[in-house]
């Protein structure tokens, strides 16, 4: 006790400073950085002359990571990550037989825990999504119904592509990569030969074939299920009903068998065509377009600029178009129209219902509510004071009324 | 801080058993004198006051003034689980969230402790000065009681009327009328029987019986009961405890009610 405090904090400052020198001599700690290491898939095929490079991103002209390989093309990185309320890391294991490992020199590095959960897999990317833009040139063509476009050369079109914080020129370098990019511009390009150069302007025609194509094949391949789920199925699918008609219960049957039986055997939507404006009900035909429109309508946006989709929806859609789409939109038009039906009957239903339904349990809960708090109030007071309460005090003065108010 | 170390458990077990039907929420003012308490009820028709002088306990100790907001019904749970001739210990800090109520049993060896949680409770308080009653009857506080349950049973309200012949307790209800008087009684054997009428003048008052029995649960604090009246003014029923300490109800009189 009679020591005095100002003693004590000198004698115990040393004392913790030697602590964490010990502790450090002991176990050395990675000082923790801020952004964790993340963990990559890259394409084997790719040659160890690969770069991850930053291309404005075609949507979004955002300068985005890519990965270019002078011989095998350009990838881009999808990003693979559990939702954040499940928070997870990755256990990176080194493998034994590595270079690396052998030689000892980084033994202790080589297998690591990282905090991101976050995988990036590098998948094939068309280069022709990536000079989209500078071909298009979004300024000029939102001005006009058909917008002027000049022949240009390869170069003039790329040097239109926002060029802070590109490597493109350096990509472009590599031979192989520029005769890649000039190729696939060709495949959407009029192209005219001046000297030795080759000069492009872009054919929307040829374009909207291109990602026809593309949007072909991926309904064919299979959209992913989540995808399809959602903008197939979900679409397509006509409303529950308890007094639905005969009809419309069995359209979404056939639906749903439909659905199973493209997946198997994959019919030409061209084809189709025919039978599916006979019998107005969601047909593997109908499935199919859906499907690809969906797969179109992703292709559009996720890579290519915002006014030029438009306008390519407009076309692929529209009645010029090279897919009839007359089927979907009739079968969409008639299943809008039972929707309706069916919203109008169940408001009908539940309208007053539920409006008596929600006043009735607002008055409920606000009953139950001052039952409580009597209740409560009640438990606090006892049952003299309860009694007291009936008791007739007519006549009877209040006490302050005889005494003063101190 | 304070703290009071009460030999009986049963005077505050009864205090409290006699004043948690008439209030609900009330503040024990503790000081160095002692711990005192004054509420009204409800309808604030009456009034109870109680005074526990800090020689009643041993020790007694209070620093500072200290006001012990409770609610009786949950203080009487907590006294429910005291023996009557436990010994009760309260303590609390100066500026307190809880009141401490220690309970030992000096025979079993069995000590129980409490908190009870304690509110805030803003309470007027009334200065009620020293009156010259024109008429003080004592008497035992059970023929009190006694008087008031049995005409509770016919009537509202009871008419007191104390001349010197002695005091008339009357009332007047749907079913009939009846009355009790008493006269000036003094037994050597059994003092705790004497009934003494003291007047300087003739009263008669008229009070509601449901309080006047609800004060008559205090009797079993004291063997004597003090009832004080003068006209126009409210009627005293006090209870002496051990020492000074007291126990004080108060209540207006029914004025121009005909019945």
């Amino acid at each position: 006790m009679a020591r005095t405090r100002s003693t004590k904090p000198s004698t115990a400052a040393p004392a913790a400073d030697a602590d964490s020198s010990r502790s450090k001599s002991a176990i050395t700690l990675v000082p923790h950085s801020g952004e964790p290491p993340k963990v990559f898939i890259l394409p084997s095929k790719a040659t160890p002359e690969a770069r991850i490079v930053t291309l404005p991103n075609p949507r979004t002209s955002q300068p985005s990571r890519y990965l270019a390989c002078p011989d095998t093309g350009i990838y881009e990185f999808k990003r693979i990550a559990a939702p954040k309320s499940e928070p997870r890391s990755w256990l990176i294991e080194a493998s034994t037989d590595s270079d690396q490992a052998k030689t000892g020199d980084n033994a202790s590095a080589g297998s690591q825990v990282t905090m991101g959960s976050e995988l990036f897999v590098a998948t094939a990317l068309d280069p022709l999504f990536l000079v989209l833009p500078a071909l298009a040139d979004a300024k000029a063509s939102k001005g006009s119904e058909k917008p002027k476009r000049l022949f240009l050369s390869s170069d003039d079109h790329l040097d239109k592509l926002p060029q802070e914080s590109s490597h493109l020129s350096e990509i472009l370098r590599w031979d192989t990569t520029r005769r890649l990019i000039e190729s696939r511009m060709s495949a959407v390009c009029d192209t005219v030969d001046a000297g030795d150069e080759s000069m492009f302007r872009l054919n929307e025609d040829k374009l909207l074939e291109v990602i026809y194509q593309k949007a072909k094949r991926m309904s064919k391949s299979g959209l992913p299920p989540s995808m399809e789920d959602k903008f197939v199925n979900k679409v397509l699918e006509a409303p529950l009903m308890h007094r639905v008609s005969t009809a419309s219960s069995t359209e979404t049957d056939a639906s749903s068998v439909s659905q199973t039986s493209t997946a198997a055997t994959s019919i030409a939507g061209e084809q189709a065509d025919e039978t599916v404006t006979s019998a107005l009900q969601a047909s593997p035909e109908t499935v199919e377009l859906q499907k690809l429109k969906t797969a179109f309508e992703f292709i559009c946006a996720s890579y290519i600029p915002s006014g030029l989709a438009d306008t390519l929806r407009q076309s692929f859609t529209g009645t010029g178009g090279p897919v009839d789409f007359s089927p979907l939109n009739d079968y969409l038009a008639s299943l809008e129209k039972l929707r309706s039906e069916t919203m109008a009957v169940r408001a009908q239903d539940y309208s007053r219902k539920r409006n008596m339904d929600e006043e009735e349990d607002e008055a409920r809960m606000e009953k139950k509510r001052k039952m409580e708090e009597e209740k409560k109030k009640k438990a606090s007071e006892s049952r003299g004071v309860r009694e007291l309460k009936k008791v007739n005090t007519s006549g009877m003065k209040k006490l302050s009324h005889f005494f003063q108010k101190k | 801080m304070l703290e009071a170390r009460l030999e009986q458990a049963s005077i505050l077990k009864k205090v409290v058993d006699a004043i948690k039907d008439l209030v609900q929420d009330c503040n024990f003012d503790c000081n160095d004198s002692g711990i005192a308490l004054q509420a009204m009820d409800n309808s604030h028709v009456a009034l109870v006051s109680m005074m526990l002088k800090a020689e009643g306990f041993s020790p007694y100790r209070c620093d500072r003034n200290i006001a012990l907001g409770v609610n009786l019904t949950s203080l009487t749970k907590v006294l429910r689980a005291a023996q009557g001739d436990d010994i009760l210990t309260i303590k609390a800090e100066d500026a307190p969230d809880v009141m401490n109520l220690l309970f030992e049993s000096s025979g079993e060896d069995r000590i129980s402790e409490y908190d009870l949680k304690l509110m805030d409770i803003d309470q007027e308080h009334l200065g009620i000065p020293e009156t010259e009653y024109a008429a003080t009857i004592t008497m035992p506080s059970n023929e009190f009681r006694r008087i008031c349950t049995d005409l509770a049973a016919m009537s509202e309200s009871v008419g007191i009327e104390a001349s010197k012949d002695g005091v008339k307790f009357s009332c007047n209800g749907d079913i009939g009328n009846g009355s009790v008087t008493l006269r000036s009684h003094t037994s050597i054997d059994k003092p705790e029987n004497n009934v003494d009428i003291e007047l300087t003048e003739p009263v008669s008052l008229t009070f509601s019986l449901k309080y006047l029995v609800n004060f008559c649960k205090a009797a079993a604090l004291s063997n004597q009961v003090k009832i004080c009246l003068s006209s126009e003014v409210p009627l005293l029923v006090e209870y002496n405890l051990s020492g000074s300490s007291y126990l004080r109800f108060y209540l207006a009189p029914k004025i121009g009610d005909d019945e």
